[in-house]
C-alpha cells in the first residue's frame, strides 16, 4: 500500500470501519511510514480533543414536558387524532372562557392579592428545579471552562436581551459553565458557579419577563426561601437576575467582591 | 417488559438525540418539535416491527427521516426548506477514487489553535445540510457507516464520501477564519497532508 492509498483510508481506519484485511494493510503501511503514522496520531488527537466531547443539542425543557405528556397517552391508548384534540381544546377553551366570565369580579380581586406571589412562586420553583438539575449534571452545559466575558459574548449572540456578567477574580469563586435554559417557558441564560465549593446557579431573564412578576422596586433584592434553597431576585442593566444557592449571603460573591460593603440581604420575604 | 414500558424507557434515554436530529432535518425549532412528536407516534405504532437484536436509535432515526420526507411532500415547498430528496439530487459528485479528493485535511492546525469544543459544534451547525446530517450522525451520535446508510437510504460509499467532504469542510471553517461558514468551497491543502 502506498501513502496516497493509506491516506485515503484514514477516516474509515480511525473510525474502525475498515474490513480486517484492509485494516491490516493500513497498519503494515503505518508501521514503516512515519509521515502517515503522524497523520493518524493527529487524527486520533483531534477525535479525543473535540469529537469525543461533542454532544447532541439538548432538548428544551418544554419539549421534555411535551414528550412526558405524550408517552403515557400513546402507551395507554388515549391518543386522539389531531382534529379530535383541536375540538377538545376548543371545548375546553369555551368552557374556560365561560368560567372566566362568571368569576371575573371575584377573580380580579383575588388576582390583585395573589397574582404577584403566584408568579414569583412559579419562577422560584422553576429556578430551584433547574438549579438541582444543573448540579446533578442532568442539564449539560453548552459552554464550560470559559471566562465570564467569553460566556457573556456567547449568550449575547444567542439571546435577544442583555446578558451582563461580572468579571470577578475572587478566590473561592469559579464559573463552571453555562447553557441556554428555560424557566416557565422563558428562555434564560443559566450559569453555574462554585463559591467555596458550593454550587450556585445564576439565571438571567429578559427584563420583560421580570416586569411581569410585578415586583415592587423596594427592597431591591427580594429573597425567597424555597425547598431549602435561598433564592435572590433583582433587576439590573436591562435584565432580571435569579440566584439560587444553599449558602445565603455568601452566594452574592458571584456578583460582588468580598471586600465590597454590601447591605445585608433582607430576610426571606416568603417560605414557598 | 411490555411494549409500552419499553418505549417509555427508551425514548427519554434518546430524547436529546431525537430532538437534535429533528433540528438537523427541519432546521427550525418549532418544526423540530412537531416532527419529534409525529415520529414518536409513528414509531410507537410500528414498534412491533422493531428488531430487538438491533439498536433502537438508528431504527427510530430512520422513521423520523421518513416522517420528515412525508411532511415535506404534504406541504408546499418553502424557500428555506428544500426537500431532502432535492438537496441530495443537487449534491455534487465527488469520486472517492480521486486521490487528491480522498486525502483528509490534517487537524494539526486546529489542535495548535486550541479551539473550543463549542466552536467545533457551531461550525458543524453551519455545514451544508446534506453534509451536516452525516457528520452529526457519525461524530455526534456515533452511528456506524452501515447504520447511517440505512437511515439516509444511500449506499455506504455515499456516506463515506459525504463524511469525508463534511469533515474536510468543517476543518476548512476552523482553520480559515476568512472563510465564513455557509460558503461551500472545500479547501485541499497543497502539501498533500
Amino acid at each position: 500500500m502506498d501513502c496516497d492509498t493509506a491516506k485515503s483510508k484514514l477516516f474509515p481506519y480511525v473510525d474502525g470501519e475498515l474490513a480486517t484485511e484492509l485494516r491490516d494493510q493500513v497498519e503494515a503501511h503505518l508501521a514503516r511510514c512515519g509521515a502517515c503514522r503522524r497523520l493518524v496520531d493527529f487524527e486520533v488527537a483531534f477525535r479525543e480533543t473535540y469529537v469525543d466531547r461533542l454532544r447532541p443539542d439538548p432538548a428544551p425543557e418544554r419539549v421534555r414536558e411535551q414528550v412526558a405528556t405524550l408517552l403515557p397517552d400513546l402507551v395507554h391508548g388515549q391518543r386522539a387524532g389531531r382534529t379530535q384534540r383541536w375540538l377538545k381544546r376548543l371545548a375546553l377553551g369555551v368552557g374556560a372562557a365561560l368560567l372566566v366570565a362568571i368569576g371575573l369580579s371575584a377573580g380580579v380581586a383575588l388576582q390583585s392579592h395573589l397574582g404577584t406571589r403566584t408568579t414569583l412562586a412559579e419562577l422560584t420553583d422553576a429556578a430551584v428545579e433547574q438549579h438541582q438539575k444543573l448540579v446533578r449534571d442532568l442539564l449539560p452545559p453548552d459552554i464550560k471552562d470559559v471566562s465570564p466575558k467569553a460566556a457573556e459574548e456567547w449568550f449575547r449572540k444567542r439571546l435577544a436581551f442583555n446578558v451582563s456578567l461580572p468579571d470577578l477574580k475572587t478566590e473561592g469563586l469559579r464559573l463552571l459553565g453555562g447553557r441556554i435554559s428555560h424557566l416557565r417557558e422563558v428562555e434564560v441564560a443559566a450559569l453555574e458557579y462554585q463559591v467555596d465549593g458550593n454550587n450556585v446557579s445564576l439565571f438571567i431573564i429578559p427584563e420583560e419577563a421580570y416586569r411581569q412578576l410585578r415586583l415592587k422596586d423596594k427592597p431591591r433584592f427580594k429573597v425567597v426561601s424555597h425547598r431549602g434553597y435561598d433564592v435572590v431576585i433583582w433587576r439590573s442593566q436591562g435584565a432580571g437576575y435569579t440566584l439560587v444557592s444553599e449558602i445565603g449571603d455568601r452566594a452574592c460573591l458571584v456578583c460582588h467582591a468580598p471586600h465590597e460593603k454590601l447591605e445585608p440581604l433582607p430576610r426571606p420575604s416568603a417560605h414557598l | 417488559m411490555d411494549r409500552g414500558s419499553e418505549f417509555q424507557d427508551l425514548v427519554p434515554k434518546y430524547l436529546n438525540s431525537l430532538y437534535n436530529y429533528a433540528l438537523v432535518l427541519t432546521r427550525r425549532a418549532e418544526d423540530a418539535e412537531d416532527l419529534l412528536q409525529e415520529s414518536l407516534v409513528r414509531a410507537y405504532d410500528g414498534l412491533h416491527t422493531f428488531d430487538r437484536s438491533l439498536s433502537f436509535k438508528p431504527w427510530i432515526f430512520t422513521i423520523m427521516r421518513n416522517v420528515q420526507i412525508d411532511r415535506q411532500r404534504r406541504r408546499r415547498r418553502q424557500p428555506s426548506e428544500r426537500p431532502l430528496r432535492d438537496e441530495e439530487e443537487a449534491e455534487p459528485v465527488v469520486s472517492m477514487e480521486n486521490p487528491l479528493c480522498s486525502i483528509p485535511l490534517a487537524p494539526e492546525d486546529i489542535l495548535v489553535r486550541r479551539e473550543t469544543v463549542e466552536r467545533v459544534r457551531e461550525a458543524i451547525r453551519h455545514l451544508p445540510p446534506v453534509l451536516r446530517e452525516i457528520v452529526e450522525l457519525r461524530d455526534i451520535e456515533g452511528l456506524s457507516y452501515r447504520d447511517i446508510a440505512t437511515i439516509v437510504s444511500r449506499p455506504v460509499g455515499t456516506v463515506m464520501s459525504r463524511l469525508y467532504r463534511g469533515r474536510n469542510l468543517l476543518r476548512t471553517y476552523l482553520v480559515e477564519p476568512a472563510q465564513r461558514p455557509g460558503e461551500n468551497r472545500i479547501g485541499v491543502r497543497n502539501d498533500g497532508l
